[in-house]
């Protein structure tokens, strides 16, 4: 069957698994964003806990996803559980990484003057650093996504759901008439999954930066 | 700078020593727990001392057979794509490369196994194109960003652009190739943990038996030890890349 | 004849892990309405002594009132919402527009929006800005001056009786600087602030301050006095010094030929000076001196030559 005749042929089930693709991802960038976000702020007046967080953040990523799912399956069983919380381990640290360097970023002298007109420190933060940081924070969000998108393919060795499912099940029948068409419809919908969401972050960029940051 | 760079920048700040003794604790905690456990016969047969060692050096093999190649590939193409008549060909070479980071490892190893047939070299294929970039990236970067005036001042020497290349400009790009080498290294020992799915072996093989046969030991001693493989050979990469960098720079 | 607005009362400070005083005890009264320069060279503690009067350094000892009020009795927030602060790097908010950084105050203190409105657009004009055209504008829009002129407005937002001012023009240049220290003189005689200003710059105190705070090394207080009392009378070598040459000169600017009374004649000795002397150096010294001849020594004292003042005057005019 050639391959277009496949993907209209199995359009419904695709989408459904691009769904969930898409969701899993978002869930577990979501959990990573609430984490990277807060230890950044947590650690503020705790510089050497701070940076080992980053190192050890950096450290888990290094670690292969295949085996962080393994590491996972016997504690929390097969299926969405491993996926989400391997992905969530791996988001962190860019999201961490840039809410720090973000802050950092922060010119002092904007701080010191808004502290000087009697601005709380939780007003600062709310209404000075965290809009001023949200460029490089909402960057490291995004490449958190897109790295997600990629690796929740593996998650499907462990049963969890998304596009991944697709690529295996084409390894399963290999030799067999669809095998091809079934896998290569997960890859490419897992690219175009990937190309859909780093559009949306250009978009919510534009949406979402501060006017006066880009004028 | 990519998250994998940063990653190796982060790991690379962590006390040198930690990494090494944390992995060399998970083997020991590995294999002290198959010693205390009772085994039925699939674990006792997939987690006896030859098998895990067999799977340690296929996985080995992949990940050095494949860095090797990626080295020699992806160095002298970035050589290549640097020099002044190539330099507009380099921008699109990158973003195709750039998007094809995408492609989630295990579907290039599927896509390949179908279209080709499995086993090792098809394994080496599929981790030679995946940790392709960031060398090729990496030295296209570190040839640029050396000093133009000191280009300018080898030729004014009177060197041939060649003897510029071999004496100023490789040995000054070498800590940003080395940066992206470790990547790639990283890289492989990540999506050599897949070969098994494409009939080459290495420890993903003891994690892939152990779901299949609902084993846990097995799944969790598979894990532990890729994961001190991971660790070990970030930490020796570490090793090696500051013991190579040029002295001065 | 005015009440006293801020009081410092052996009021120090020193960082932790720092072997001495970055502010020696310091005692000073500041009056109401009066416009005061702190001066010295950099590191000798006066961006220390003005922060510690909103509270931006906790003091290590010592005391601090305003109005009246020992600061520490007040929330160090509520307090810096009631007096102003500008700062040299101005420090506005980029993600809001100039109308927005000017009424933050306000909008803090929890006023209507016509009433922050009404007050922004006041203060904009008071600082030389249109407000129609400049009010939407975001920070990123404006030169160095405008922006500094924002940040005095943003200062006076909530109408306080005390403005900090850390150098607030050190880093625009020379013209515009001039142009906006004249501004800022008309304008505090319009509105009789009480005002601390911070320099490093001797022309800039003697320009602008009603009373001027010599600071030496670990901010000891040399000598607070008027312009004219300090240029006349520098207290020590350390104050000679730091005035630099020109004093004599710059005391003329301080003065109104309506000011001046006839003096009693008098004769006063030729001031002897060497033929290398520039004239600019040789007129400030018989005007330090008033004198008015001058020996220009030469070779041999058969070659000395001399000049009357107005023979100088005559000999040096461009024409
Ligand atoms: N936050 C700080 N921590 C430690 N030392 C400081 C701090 N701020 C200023 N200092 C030190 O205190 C002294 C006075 O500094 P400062 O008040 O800024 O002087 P000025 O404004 O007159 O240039 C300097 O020696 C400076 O190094
Ligand atoms: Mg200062």
């Amino acid at each position: 069957m050639p391959f277009h005749e496949y993907v209209l042929r199995n359009a419904h089930r695709i989408m459904f698994l691009a769904a969930q693709h898409v969701q899993l991802v978002l869930l577990s960038v979501a959990v990573a964003t609430a984490i990277g976000v807060g230890l950044a702020l947590a650690t503020e007046r705790a510089p050497r806990l701070r940076s080992w967080l980053l190192s050890t953040t950096g450290v888990l990523l290094t670690m292969p996803s295949f085996a962080l799912f393994g590491l996972l399956v016997p504690v929390l069983g097969l299926g969405l559980g491993p996926a989400v919380v391997a992905l969530t381990v791996y988001a962190i640290f860019p999201i961490l990484r840039n809410t720090v360097t973000g802050l950092e970023t922060v010119t002092p002298a904007v701080v010191d003057a808004a502290k000087g007109m009697g601005m709380r420190s939780g007003q600062r933060l709310r209404m000075v650093r965290l809009p001023l940081a949200w460029p490089v924070i909402l960057n490291g969000i995004r490449v958190s996504t897109i790295m997600l998108v990629a690796i929740a393919a593996i998650g499907a060795a462990v049963r969890g759901p998304g596009l991944g499912e697709l690529i295996f099940r084409g390894l399963a029948r290999i030799g067999g008439a669809n095998a091809l068409n079934e896998a290569l419809s997960g890859v490419l919908g897992i690219v175009v999954v990937a190309l859909l969401l780093d559009l949306s972050f250009v978009l919510i960029g534009r949406l979402t930066t501060p006017r006066g940051l880009h004028v | 700078m990519s998250t994998r760079d940063e990653v190796a920048n982060a790991t690379g700040e962590a006390k040198s020593w930690v990494l090494p003794v944390i992995a060399a604790a998970l083997v020991v905690i590995v294999f002290a727990s198959i010693n205390a456990r009772e085994l039925d016969s699939i674990e006792a047969r997939l987690l006896s001392g030859e098998e895990i060692l067999a799977r340690v050096g296929e996985h080995l093999r992949l990940v050095a057979i494949s860095t090797v190649a990626v080295i020699l590939l992806a160095v002298p193409l970035g050589v290549l794509l640097s020099r002044p008549g190539m330099r507009l060909l380099g921008a699109p070479v990158l973003a195709v490369a750039n998007a094809g980071q995408a492609i989630p490892s295990i579907g290039i190893l599927v896509l390949l196994a179908i279209l080709f047939g499995v086993g090792i070299w098809m394994a080496v294929i599929s981790l030679v194109l995946y940790a392709l970039l960031p060398v090729l990236r990496n030295t296209m970067v570190g040839l640029k960003q050396v000093d133009r005036a000191l280009i300018d001042a080898g030729r004014g020497m009177g060197m041939s652009a060649r003897q510029v290349l071999v004496t100023i400009e490789l040995p000054l790009a070498v800590p940003v190739m080395l940066a992206g080498i470790r990547v790639a290294l990283i890289l492989n020992v990540g999506v050599a943990t897949l070969a098994t799915y494409t009939n080459a072996g290495g420890l993903g093989s003891l994690i892939e038996s152990g779901i299949v046969f609902n084993r846990m030991p097995v799944v969790l001693a598979g894990s532990i030890l890729t994961v001190a493989l991971a660790l070990s050979v970030d930490w020796l990469a570490g090793v090696c890349e500051r013991g190579l960098r040029p002295r001065g720079i | 004849m005015s009440d006293v607005m801020i009081r410092l009362d052996e009021v120090h400070k020193r960082y932790d892990g720092q072997a001495g005083d970055a502010v020696a005890p310091l005692s000073m009264e500041i009056r109401e309405g009066e416009f005061v320069v702190f001066v010295g060279p950099s590191g000798c503690g006066k961006t220390t002594t003005l922060r510690m009067i909103n509270r931006m350094v906790e003091p290590s000892g010592g005391r601090i009132w305003i109005d009246g009020r020992d600061v520490t009795d007040v929330d160090p927030d509520e307090l810096r919402k009631h007096i102003g602060y500008v700062i040299q790097q101005v420090g506005l908010i980029p993600h809001l527009t100039v109308a927005a950084n000017v009424g933050l105050v306000p909008k803090l203190l929890g006023w209507q929006r016509d009433r922050i409105e009404a007050r922004t657009a006041e203060l904009l004009d008071l600082v030389g800005l249109d407000p129609a055209a400049f009010g939407g504008r975001y920070p990123k829009q404006l030169s160095g001056g405008q922006q500094q002129r924002v940040g005095v407005a943003r200062a006076l937002a909530a109408d306080p009786p005390v403005m900090l001012m850390d150098e607030p023009f050190g880093a625009i240049d020379p013209i515009t600087r001039a142009r906006l220290q004249e501004e800022f003189l008309a304008l505090q005689r319009r509105i009789r602030k009480t005002i601390v200003f911070v320099t490093h710059d001797v022309d800039e105190a003697l320009r602008l301050g009603d009373r001027v705070a010599v600071f030496g090394e670990g901010s000891r207080l040399v000598q607070f006095d008027t312009p004219l009392g300090i240029l006349t009378n520098p207290a020590d070598d350390y104050v000679r010094d730091f005035l630099g040459s020109g004093a004599a000169v710059r005391r003329l600017g301080l003065l109104n030929v309506g000011d001046l009374r006839k003096p009693e004649p008098a004769d006063r000795l030729p001031l002897r000076v060497s033929s290398g002397d520039s004239v600019h150096s040789v007129l400030e010294r018989m005007l330090r001196d008033g004198a008015d001849r001058v020996i220009i020594e030469g070779e041999s004292t058969e070659d000395d030559r001399e000049l009357t003042l107005r023979e100088l005057l005559m000999a040096g005019s461009a024409r």
